[in-house]
């Protein structure tokens, strides 16, 4: 193991040819995913983290235990299942029994990484109620109240969401997207992505009980869930949850910095978007 | 031009109110009616508007028609009229351009929500509908922490605090203490409204208004058909609207709403006043930082003194500059969504004529405004009214 780095909440190990990523938490000996993470999460910081390297990938095989969509919405990428054995993969998914992801271009290597002992426990009744509150949040039948996303109107802003993709609208940069400009012309397609780095300019931490549905079973769990007002480098600003894991107490003037997590999961579906954490 | 006269005005008390939908328009359809000096019937309406924001999803389509039957109003032409928080502020603006534009000659303008009716498990309808639901209530944020985004900025900008916020919580609850029609009758000490239960830092619950259901009417009248009705009438000298981004993150600024600038200017400008000739504000108060910006937007403090205005107790009833929120605002009075904006105009009526409870009448009032506000500030009505026509 040549590296160990802290990427966007989880743990990085680089070797000549493979990236082994994994949760920075253990319980009852095992690492764990955080509250608001998943392989999904996981292969999407593995991948930015290749790409800040220089590694230019478009494709990756994997089992589905990866939302594809949320990956492709977020890096571009396309993970390949193994029934599309046709398709030709450079780069490997391989997923772990516990809460860690290796990309790897060498199959035939021994991929036995070891990650640093001085992991973080987490507590068990939390771990327990929080992972019975996305199975309930999983439930097919599991609705909003009030206002409703659809999953329509969720894959239409998943670029956006996921890839921070803003519009060029003359000299200014348009996140979220929007449709006409004060002329009437539409607003060419996203196509700049903003850095992902933002600095607070307010914040709130909303108490559990004024949580919208899509957060109700969750925030009494998470003690409430925090948000951040921010405005980018470019100029857009934005309003995001904070990651649920980053200890985190916001200030005005913070830089921080943005990471794929779960949203919330409604119909059966899950929803990810970016949430906000600190910069070292 | 015609000019606009209200005629009548009533109102349910707001807070739990034990009748459904139908009980609760017709009453507060009925106290309009019997305000009105001369015989009035409700075939004498010509037309109606109802705002509503959802009824917790019951009677979505359709409404007003149901309620104008159940009132004796039934076979005029009627709409609902849906903007948020702002939706009878609006049916009040649309029912004095019908008759600005000749159409009509008396409509009734109301709202009314039913907000307490649904099961534990449905309560959380309310919370963020009316925000930017893909971009904000998917970022965790309801109106309260909208507004509480608003609030810490307004602090770090301008350097006002919370207690400037629980300034405008104490006064409110004193103005609406003797109110009859209030759904939070209660007097609130400083320190208490300033330790109260944090629901979106920094606002407490003492900086939200309730959660609350009620209905509201007024009655309007060209001014050729006026005296058919009332001798003593107060003149609706003007409506001022605005809009603005939905979402806080597409606007300019998060400390002033944009909205409520453009109605007051456009108000104030038709009626030929300005911010410093107003007596009484029905100001939209739905969280005390609301108030704060408004006081600001409305022009009675300069843009980031609003905290100050608080602080000097500039909005206090016949001791400040204006009265701010007679009535005790949402904050005391309540907030039935729908209802709020034209129960707004029935205390501006009242005080206007007199007729409010003896200890809340300001005195020597001629000139009153309401301002009703949708969501975070995407939408704003804002009202004159008068003892004199102009």
């Amino acid at each position: 193991m040549k590296e160990v780095i802290d990427w966007q909440g989880y743990l990085a190990m680089f070797d000549e040819d493979a990236l082994m990523i994994q949760s920075p938490f253990t319980l009852d000996g095992s690492i764990a995913f955080g509250s608001d993470s998943d392989y999904t999460t996981m292969a999407i910081a593995g991948l930015q983290l290749l790409f800040s390297r220089g590694i230019d990938i478009t494709s990756v095989r994997s089992l589905p235990l990866v939302n594809t969509h949320a990956v492709k919405a977020a890096t571009g990428v396309e993970v390949m299942s193994d029934e599309e054995n046709d398709t030709p993969c450079e780069w490997n998914l391989l997923v772990g029994e516990e809460a860690t992801l290796v990309f790897t271009n060498n199959l035939e290597r021994d991929l036995a990484f070891h990650g640093p002992a001085d992991l973080e426990a987490l507590d068990p009744t939390f771990a327990e109620d929080m992972a019975a509150a996305w199975n309930r949040e999983l439930e097919s039948t599991h609705v909003s109240q009030g206002a409703y996303v659809s999953e329509s109107a969720y894959r239409e802003g998943a670029n956006a969401r996921l890839g921070l993709l803003a519009q060029h609208s003359g000299d200014a940069l348009v996140w979220p997207p929007r449709q006409l400009d004060k002329h009437g012309e539409r607003i060419p397609t996203a196509n700049q992505a903003l850095m992902a780095r933002a600095k607070v300019e307010s914040w709130t931490k909303l108490s559990a009980a004024g949580a919208p549905s899509e957060f109700a079973l969750r925030a009494p769990v998470l003690g409430g869930i925090q948000t951040v007002f921010v405005q980018f480098e470019q100029g857009p600003r934005g309003v995001f949850l904070v990651a649920d894991d980053a200890e985190y107490d916001p200030s005005i003037g913070d830089q921080v910095s943005f990471v794929v997590r779960r949203i919330y999961a409604q119909e059966g579906l899950i929803r990810y978007g970016m949430k906000a954490i600190p910069t070292n | 031009m015609v000019d606009v006269a209200v005629i009548g005005a009533g109102q349910t008390k707001y807070g739990n109110h034990p009748s459904g939908l139908k009980g609760m328009w017709a009453e507060a359809a009925e106290q309009a009616f019997a305000s009105v000096d001369m015989d009035f019937e409700p075939r004498c309406v010509d037309e109606a508007f109802i705002g509503s924001v959802a009824f917790g999803g019951g009677q979505l389509g359709n409404t007003a028609a149901l309620l104008t039957e159940h009132s004796g109003m039934e076979g005029i032409p009627v709409r609902r009229v849906e903007n948020a928080c702002a939706s009878s502020g609006f049916a009040l603006r649309d029912a004095w351009m019908a008759i600005k534009s000749g159409q009509a000659d008396v409509v009734i303008a109301g709202g009314i929500e039913k907000m307490n009716d649904l099961s534990p498990e449905r309560r959380r309808f309310w919370l963020g509908v009316s925000g930017d639901t893909e971009w904000e209530r998917l970022a965790g944020l309801t109106f309260p922490g909208t507004y509480a985004l608003m609030a810490r900025r307004h602090f770090h900008e301008h350097g006002s605090n919370h207690d400037d916020l629980v300034n405008i919580s104490v006064k409110n609850h004193m103005h609406g203490f003797e109110n009859e029609m209030a759904h939070i009758r209660k007097e609130v000490s400083f320190e208490k409204a300033q330790s109260g239960f944090m629901v979106a830092d920094p606002l407490t619950l003492y900086d939200c208004c309730p959660t609350s259901d009620g209905a509201s009417a007024v009655i309007l009248a060209a001014d050729h058909v006026v005296r058919q009705f009332t001798d003593d009438p107060v003149w609706l000298r003007s409506s001022g609207a605005g809009s603005d981004y939905l979402a806080l993150h597409d606007r300019p600024s998060i400390t002033q709403v944009k909205a409520t600038q453009q109605a007051s200017a456009a108000a104030y400008k038709a009626a030929g006043i300005t911010a410093k000739d107003v007596d009484l504000a029905e100001v939209h108060d739905c969280f005390t930082i609301a108030e704060l910006m408004a006081t600001e937007d409305l022009g009675f403090a300069q843009h980031g003194e609003g905290g100050l205005f608080a602080r000097e107790q500039r909005g206090v009833r016949n001791q400040g500059d204006v009265c701010i929120n007679p009535s005790g605002g949402l904050k005391s009075k309540g907030h039935p969504l729908g209802a709020t904006g034209t129960g707004q105009a029935v205390e501006v009526f009242k005080q206007l004529r007199g007729s409010v409870e003896k200890a809340r009448q300001i005195r020597d009032a001629e000139i009153g405004i309401t301002h009703n506000v949708g969501g975070s500030g995407a939408t704003c009505a804002v009202h004159v009214f008068g003892r004199d026509r102009a």
